[in-house]
């Protein structure tokens, strides 16, 4: 029987916000990290932090995929951005 | 303060930068060209009611840290949008152009090999 291989993740995005403190960066990726997604072959996130910088690595099998997820995560963020302004 | 960045890779494209330019209007907003209702949908009186909120000001009146970082994150998602949709483009343009020629190749293969036959032969039992 043949096997249907997994299209390979070729597109990437690297992505940096330089928060100002390491506090905010670590709610960040709590509060971004629970979010599903939808089509996990077609599409990977990962988030760390390096001190107060918050990394994202996207990767994808397209453009257009890219472009989707990107595009939502960063909405995410600054939603995430506003809410630690109005609250500190 | 730093900036957000970010790095973009493919098969035919390597390290494409994408930085905040503190100089041009797109980084020193809050609404992005990119993101919300298009101009169109406005101009026929939609209102949009998740426009993003004003950036927030300090005591002093200056725009506070968060709200810098978040215009500068809005005007580097529009480049990022912007840039890959171009490129969506040009993969669509690419692959109409191929089915084309594809089309025409296979037109004129058969119109070599006088696959035409068939058609008038159908046009003649519609006719009869």
């Amino acid at each position: 029987m043949q096997q249907i291989h997994p299209s390979p993740l070729t597109h990437s995005l690297h992505l940096e916000v330089p928060f100002e403190t390491s506090v905010h960066a670590e709610t960040a990726v709590k509060a971004l990290s629970p979010d599903p997604i939808l089509k996990p072959q077609d599409f990977h996130v990962r988030y760390s932090t390096k001190g107060s910088l918050l990394c994202i690595d996207f990767e994808s099998v397209d453009d257009r995929v890219l472009r989707v997820g990107v595009s939502s995560v960063i909405e995410s963020i600054k939603t995430v951005v506003e809410t630690i302004d109005e609250f500190s | 303060m730093g900036k957000p960045l970010a790095v973009y890779n493919s098969p035919d494209v390597e390290n494409q930068q994408f930085l905040v330019d503190l100089s041009k209007e797109r980084y020193n907003t809050t609404n992005g060209k990119t993101t919300g209702p298009s101009a169109y949908v406005l101009e026929a009186g939609q209102i949009d009611v998740d426009k993003p909120s004003d950036p927030k000001l300090n005591e002093e009146g200056d725009f506070t840290y968060l709200s810098k970082l978040r215009m500068q994150l809005t005007g580097l998602q529009d480049d990022i949008n912007e840039y890959l949709t171009h490129r969506m483009e040009q993969a669509k343009n690419k692959k109409l152009k191929q089915a084309d020629e594809q089309r025409i190749k296979e037109e004129i293969t058969k119109l070599l090999d006088g696959g035409d036959e068939d058609d008038e032969e159908q046009e003649g039992e519609s006719i009869a």
